[in-house]
């Protein structure tokens, strides 16, 4: 057997549960707190947020301008039927929107937090029955299948719903992305922990926004998530984004067989470990690996800094969009952290031994989930190498 | 001389450059050197040229049509008595299996566009369908059997490609390995008939080879062993790709692959392996054993196929088993000498495979998901996909007059007289089948949704349309094969026959309706059933049976060559070779010390070798 | 077509001055010329006698079927040895070949640490003795060029090779060596035992030996190039060779030194003895059907790439001793489709190996995983990689299917079960090299152990240089001309038809012919 030289492989450390229990207690950063880790993270979520603009946009566009339209043909185009604009997306010289998409359908089907127990209320059913009804009166296929196939609209309204929430936390995270990128260019980001500390302060003061969304049909307005139903920011879209996106994923057609008798998906989707924490960057752009279409998308917005700082690395441009994945992979862990940080439900540094109790098995419950996401990026030597 | 053919005959030859044309463009996406742009072009391109494809496909039948069948070939390699050509066979025959396969193409590829939506290589994805398209276009056309061979194995290799695109998922790795390597064993045996073939009867165009048999049978030219033999290499590479038994295996696997190519290799891939039997059935006058072969082969995919499939708890192995199984009747029709009913049928479950394969590719996408235990309650929800599926398993079986019901009822009226036996097989098929799609009917659209399903919506349009599209072709299809089949008519069976085709497919439906899951899926606790559920859940264990068989003995061989290579004979060597380790030490430190002298002293060798030969010489003179 | 003063240069004789005289140059070159400079000049000289095999075309006329553009020039005439140089369809093509590969082996030579000046004029040294050899019309002009390729091939080897370099190089040059003696001992027999001391292929004529001489000498020729072949049992020197030899070397020796062999055996084998070719054949059918299959079962069980594509090379050459044997006219032009397509598509593989070795640092199937990744894998390397085993093992579109095709279909008549037989060779030569594309290209990037614990594997990070794009140009010359060869074989067969026809009726009327020779 030859010996591989050590130089081609590393293996990174995984730090046990404990230690990350230990690190969200004690206040320190997940990510190791170095120079190179602050360039990543700041540059990489500044592509992030910009990317998330375009997605936000088009997201909310789709919801309102596209409501059941059978044959979303420009879907993409924001309402720009400009032969330019046409030509461009013909070339593919465009934001990847699927990937908007993806993760749209990743939150609509693993359908956890309050969202999505509205989207089965009473209340949510007659909206959508007025919803019916007025567009049937225009749209004979429809009133042809609504019969047939009562379900139908429905679910493709909650799938309208979920895409228009999505729009507004987007819009939120860009926002709050790219300010961090000013305030990093300002200096009054200068580490790691002031970048979760960041995030922590926007998350926190979005927390309550309200969710709503309303559909124009002819001149009537209907609202599908009206504001009494009270669905807000944090727990109601940020914290099923978590659990839908970084967490649970969906299982990718490259890496994983869904062959049945191999049973290599988990029947339980509480079970899954396919998200943004858990994602190994090193198959980015392969085939059957859809975060590839996020990864090209930042590509597209990187700042001038962080690309020449992957240039200087590996196969400088050629290897360009898995690092970018491993970067991305940091960044999602200081949001994690931060939205942890944001969570927690006692002040860290609190004397009560029942608030420290809970605050124990808080931050213990997220180390368990975590310990098992790809943590070897945490480390301070990581940034060398990817 | 007649007058010239029209332009889109003459040009037919195009046809199958398309789709290798379609592979060519979309090379600069594939090999990723246009790097801030996405690979969308590619598929874009891929799309044009096959709908270029389908209408020049679509203006020569409309030609022919007009003026008969045509015949064009072209040179292409020329030696001694061997006359190798190009050939375009333009019956409507072929040219409606043209049609079926750019068809499919256009569809899948369309279709691929919504499935594949999150797909970042889709340049590589659509190369290959074009490189695959481009071989089966040439292949349904082809005149000769030396073309037919050709592409064949651009066909197979088309297919490991296809089956491997998600390379880096592991049981993909041993899904087109074994693809490839169970179709090439056909293949070989193939080329082994092609090539014997090749050197009796000279020319390779099959109406040359029809008369040579014909010739060959009246004089008894060929030995009834080699004659019988040459059958058996010919139908081998057909039973490879029509995944029949004992060569179906790679069928299940392939499903590993993306499903938009799944849509394809059930509907088209198995009709053009199936055309070519088609075509080299006057052949085999010469063999009788073979279409023994092919009625027992035949009859064991058409039953044992459609039993595996019952047992399958994945959606997509539970039809590709299906596909094996309706193949095998395919292969009975042409063995007892009904090609009519065979082209009938494999048209219109090409177009229903298809489609069912679309509305399966539909579940999955939405659902991220193709464990039939997992599913259910869909049919609310996914009209096209519902739909889809209903006319499509309606299509497949023979009760509601859609394709398969024409053809089963020729096929019975047809048999009966003939032998009653396979007539029979039909109607147990058929009667399977209907049991199979019924209960992955029940599984996916109805009872109530579970986890995975509980948020359901309709695929997206890109899906949708070429889905609602196929459905509208599948429910026309019984219109296409009577224009295709306007003698006698496919309705030219008798009540009687009408009545028994309907019947068993409706048991089916009734079997399939009301039998309890439990006894699909979960294993029983009585040995002898659960005994059975897991000899056909396992496929009757044809993976474990060929690794301890032929996958053990090749490697069991290859073992034993290399460890005599190593320990034998090159021991042997090693041992005469340790006679002279002395002076090789010598030389070895020659080398790291002076170069120079060396080649002085190979001067030097060579001088005295040719002294040495000057003196033999002249002694030699001399004495 | 004529053009004027064409015809009136010596091209064989240039097409040995250019390598010679730059074998010359190179290590007179004054100073100490840098090793990039040497590279340039070699590729320069590799060029232009390129460049003057391509005009050979021009001069060359496909009709004739024996030998033109014969030179001859008395030289020791008491040894019967001339210099008499000549080019038929059967040389031409390999000409063509050697002119390539040595170019392509150049262009792709990067390891320059080690006294350059010696490995580059070695270089030189060994196409135009392989051109001498190819081009010469005489027997012991060729055994001379047949030798004097052997010592710099050695000191390739022995020198630039791997660790196990002084082992494989000296079971080189002993096997290559006892090559040697007995090729020079049948042609010297030859002269004894006719008495002709003419050593011009066409003037020694073996049909007025006992049938037994006859044998013995063809015996003795054919395991002198069935060594160089290689044939089993004597192919053991050659995994070991390519193992250890460098890549560019391991081009050079797969894809024009065996040929070496084939067209020794074709050339002098069957064209010196006739009637004992016609009475052995059916034995060297066999023995080639053994060599195909027993090499190939072989393969299948090699962890080192390169070994794998060494005993590739050994079951391909087998289909020429087949393709001899049969001798029809399309068998015969098999056997030399075989020898050039084998020459493109055993280069390509050996290329590509080099650069999964020299990225990786290892050829081991156990430890390689997944290099088709996009990113940080080697994606070009597994495309063209997966065109070169499929052409290898004979798909067709490439050059070995109508090459193998034309082996089989020539021979089938003549000998069904060696051909049945190759035919299985050829089947398993997609198992062994599925199994290589599978397991190195396939799967997720890794370069560890099979054993190791796949949690580790999925955490493993990957670290490879990248291909450059301009070192990816000779593997895709080579690609193209697999593909073009396989789609437009009348390239080649326009050029070696005729001769090949005309080699075949001898061996064919005489096979009809009642055997026991009139001596």
């Amino acid at each position: 057997m030859p010996v591989i030289s050590a130089a081609l492989t590393r293996q990174g450390g995984m730090p046990p549960a404990e230690e990350l229990q230990r690190r969200l207690l004690a206040g320190e950063t997940l990510l190791a707190d170095t120079a190179d880790h602050l360039l990543e993270v700041v540059g990489v979520l500044e592509s992030y947020g910009e990317v998330l603009d375009a997605y936000s946009i088009n997201l909310i566009y789709q919801a309102e301008q596209q409501f059941l339209n059978p044959l979303p043909i420009f879907k993409y185009l924001d309402g720009d039927l400009s032969p330019a604009k046409i030509w461009r997306h013909l070339l593919h010289d465009r934001i990847n929107f699927e990937y908007a998409e993806y993760c749209m359908k990743a939150m609509l089907w693993h359908g956890t937090g309050g969202m999505d127990a509205y989207l089965d209320s009473a209340p949510f059913m007659e909206r959508c029955e007025a919803i019916i009804q007025r567009k049937r009166r225009a749209d004979p296929l429809l009133a042809l299948l609504h019969p047939l196939f009562p379900a139908f609209l429905p679910e493709l309204i909650r799938t309208a719903a979920t895409t228009h929430a999505l729009g507004q936390f987007w819009r939120v995270m860009s926002d709050l992305f790219i300010d961090l990128a000013a305030a990093w260019r300002d200096g009054r980001v200068a580490s790691i922990s002031a970048v979760v500390e960041f995030v922590k302060q926007g998350l926190v003061a979005a927390a309550a926004a309200p969710i709503t969304y309303a559909v124009v049909i002819g001149a009537d307005t209907f609202w599908v998530l009206p504001p009494e139903a009270g669905l807000t920011f944090l727990v109601d879209v940020a914290v099923p984004y978590v659990e839908a996106v970084f967490l649970r994923g969906m299982p990718f057609l490259g890496t994983v067989s869904f062959n049945a008798q191999a049973q290599q998906i988990s029947p339980d989707q509480g079970q899954f470990a396919y998200g943004a924490l858990y994602a190994d960057p090193l198959p980015s752009m392969g085939a059957g690996i859809p975060p590839s279409l996020l990864m090209q998308d930042m590509y597209r917005h990187l700042p001038d800094g962080l690309h020449q700082w992957y240039q200087q690395r590996t196969r400088g441009e050629g290897d360009v969009r898995v690092k970018i994945c491993a970067s991305f992979q940091k960044a999602m862990f200081c949001v994690t952290n931060g939205a942890i940080n944001g969570t927690m439900p006692h002040p860290l540094g609190t004397e009560d031994p029942a608030a420290q109790a809970a605050n124990q098995a808080y931050a213990a419950s997220w180390a368990t989930r975590l310990a098992a996401a790809r943590t070897d990026c945490l480390t301070a030597e990581s940034a060398a190498l990817a | 001389m007649s007058p010239p053919l029209p332009l889109p005959i003459q040009l037919v030859w195009l046809i199958p450059l398309y789709g290798f044309g379609g592979m060519v463009v979309a090379l600069p996406w594939a090999s990723g050197s246009l790097k801030r742009n996405g690979q969308r072009p590619a598929a874009y391109l891929n799309l044009l040229l096959t709908l270029v494809a389908v209408l020049h496909g679509s203006w020569v039948s409309l030609e022919v049509w007009r003026r008969g069948a045509q015949h064009l070939s072209f040179d292409w390699f020329s030696a001694a008595d061997l006359h190798l050509q190009i050939g375009f066979d333009l019956s409507l025959t072929n040219l409606a299996a043209l049609e079926l396969v750019t068809l499919m193409s256009l569809f899948a590829q369309f279709f691929a566009l919504g499935y594949l939506d999150k797909e970042w290589s889709l340049a590589r994805f659509y190369a290959l369908v074009g490189f695959f398209e481009g071989a089966l276009s040439g292949l349904v056309l082809s005149s000769n059997l030396l073309m037919s061979y050709f592409l064949l194995e651009m066909l197979t290799l088309s297919t490991y490609l296809l089956v491997g695109f998600w390379y880096a998922q592991p049981l993909v790795v041993t899904a087109a390995r074994d693809a490839f390597l169970t179709k090439r064993v056909g293949d070989i045996l193939l080329l082994m008939g092609v090539v014997a073939l090749s050197a009796w009867a000279g020319s390779m165009e099959f109406t040359d080879l029809y008369r040579w048999s014909a010739d060959a049978e009246a004089s008894g030219l060929l030995s009834p062993l080699a004659g019988t033999l040459l059958g058996l290499g010919l139908i081998a590479g057909p039973m490879g790709k029509c995944a029949q038994f004992p060569m179906h295996l790679w069928l299940d696997e392939a499903m590993e692959g993306p499903n938009p190519a799944s849509i394809l290799r059930n509907s088209v891939v198995v009709t053009a392996g199936a055309l070519v039997l088609f075509k080299v059935m006057p052949l085999l006058r010469l063999a009788p054993l073979a279409i023994t072969v092919l009625l027992v082969v035949g009859t064991i995919s058409a039953i044992a196929g459609a039993l595996v499939a019952l047992a399958q708890v994945d959606l997509k192995r539970a039809f590709s088993y299906s596909t094996t199984s309706y193949l095998g009747l395919v292969f009975i029709a042409l063995a007892l000498g009904q090609p009519g009913i065979a082209l009938l049928l494999l048209l219109s479950h090409g177009f229903a495979k298809a489609l069912l394969f679309m509305s399966v590719g539909s579940v999955i996408a939405t659902t991220n998901c193709q464990d039939l235990t997992e599913l259910g309650g869909l049919g609310t929800r996914m009209p096209a996909t519902t739909v889809a599926y209903l006319v499509a398993a309606a299509g497949l079986v023979g009760l509601l007059p859609l394709g398969c019901y024409w053809c089963f009822g020729l096929g019975v009226q047809a048999l009966w007289a003939q032998s009653p036996f396979f007539a029979g097989v039909i109607l147990l098929t058929n009667l399977l089948t209907a049991i199979n799609l019924t209960r992955v009917y029940r599984a996916v659209f109805l009872g109530s949704a579970k986890p995975k399903t509980k948020r359901a919506p309709e695929v997206n349009w890109l899906m949708a349309l070429p889905m609602v599209s196929l459905t509208v072709l599948v429910l026309l299809t019984p219109l296409l094969m009577a224009k295709i089949d306007p003698v006698p008519g496919i309705g030219a069976f008798p009540l009687p026959v009408a009545i028994a085709v309907a019947l068993s497919g409706l048991t089916g439906v009734v079997i399939g309706s009301q039998v309890g899951f439990d006894q699909f899926w979960s294993r029983s606790i009585q040995q002898p059933l659960r005994g059975l559920q897991d000899l056909l859940a396992f496929d009757f264990y044809t993976e474990r049976i060929y690794k301890a068989t032929i996958v053990a003995f090749v490697a069991g061989l290859a073992r034993f060559t290399n460890g005599l290579d190593r320990q034998g004979v090159n021991g042997l060597v090693n041992g005469i070779g340790r006679l002279s380790l002395q002076s090789s030490e010598n030389l070895k430190l020659n080398v790291s010390g002076q170069l120079q002298s060396y080649l002085l002293t190979v001067v030097i060798s060579l001088v005295l070798l040719l002294t040495s030969l000057n003196w033999l010489l002249g002694a030699g003179a001399q004495g | 077509m004529t053009i004027p003063g064409l015809m009136t240069i010596p091209w064989l004789s240039l097409l040995l001055l250019i390598p010679f005289l730059g074998t010359l140059a190179l290590l007179l070159w004054p100073g100490e010329p840098s090793p990039g400079r040497l590279r340039t000049i070699t590729i320069a000289l590799l060029s232009a006698q390129l460049a003057a095999s391509l005009a050979l075309l021009l001069v060359f006329d496909p009709a004739i079927p024996g030998l033109q553009l014969q030179e001859v020039h008395p030289w020791l005439p008491g040894l019967g040895l001339n210099y008499q140089l000549g080019v038929d369809g059967l040389s031409l093509p390999l000409v063509l070949i050697n002119a390539g590969l040595t170019l392509v082996s150049a262009v792709c030579s990067r390891d320059f640490s080690k006294r350059p000046r010696i490995y580059f004029s070695m270089l030189l040294l060994i196409s135009g003795a392989v051109n001498g050899a190819f081009l010469a019309d005489n027997l012991l002009l060729f055994f001379l060029f047949y030798e004097l390729e052997l010592i710099p091939l050695w000191l390739l080897i022995s020198i630039w090779g791997g660790s196990e370099r002084a082992y494989a190089a000296t079971k080189f040059l002993i096997f290559t060596a006892v090559s040697g003696m007995l090729i020079l001992g049948a042609f010297l027999g030859l002269a004894l035992f006719t008495g002709s001391v003419d050593f011009s292929p066409t003037a020694v004529t073996s049909e007025r030996l006992a049938m037994g001489s006859q044998v013995v000498l063809l015996v003795v020729l054919l395991v002198g190039f069935g060594i160089k072949l290689p044939l089993v049992p004597f192919h053991t020197w050659l995994p070991d060779a390519h193992t250890q030899a460098s890549t560019p070397v391991s081009v050079l020796l797969a894809g024009v030194l065996l040929k070496l062999g084939t067209y020794g055996i074709l050339r002098f084998g069957m064209g010196l003895f006739p009637e004992a070719w016609a009475l052995l054949s059916p034995g060297l059918a066999i023995w080639a059907a053994i060599s195909v299959v027993y090499a190939s079962l072989a393969a299948i069980a090699q962890t080192d790439m390169k070994r794998m594509v060494a005993y590739s090379s050994v079951g391909h050459m087998g289909y020429v001793l087949l393709a001899g044997a049969a001798g029809t006219p399309v068998a015969l032009l098999g056997a030399e489709f075989q020898m050039v397509s084998h020459g493109l598509i055993s280069a390509l593989l050996f290329l590509l190996v080099g650069t999964v070795y020299r990225k990786t640092g290892t050829r081991d199937l156990d430890v390689l995983r997944g290099l088709l990744n996009p990113e940080r894998g080697l994606p070009f390397t597994g495309t063209l990689m997966i065109l070169g085993v499929m052409a290898s093992a004979g798909l067709p579109g490439m050059a070995g299917f109508i090459s193998e095709f034309l082996v089989f279909r020539g021979s089938i008549q003549a000998y069904p079960l060696a051909t049945l037989l190759c035919m299985v060779g050829s089947g398993l030569t997609a198992v062994y090299f599925l199994l290589l594309v599978n397991r190195t290209f396939f799967g997720r990037l890794a370069v560890t152990p099979a054993t190791a614990e796949p949690v580790q594997d999925s955490r493993l990070d990957v670290q490879l240089a990248p291909v450059a794009p301009r070192e990816t140009v000779p593997a895709l010359a080579l690609a193209l001309g697999v593909v073009v060869l396989g789609l437009f074989p009348a390239v080649l067969g326009h050029l070696s038809e005729a001769t090949t026809t005309a080699m075949a009726p001898l061996a064919n009327l005489l096979a009809m012919a009642p055997t026991g020779g009139i001596g």
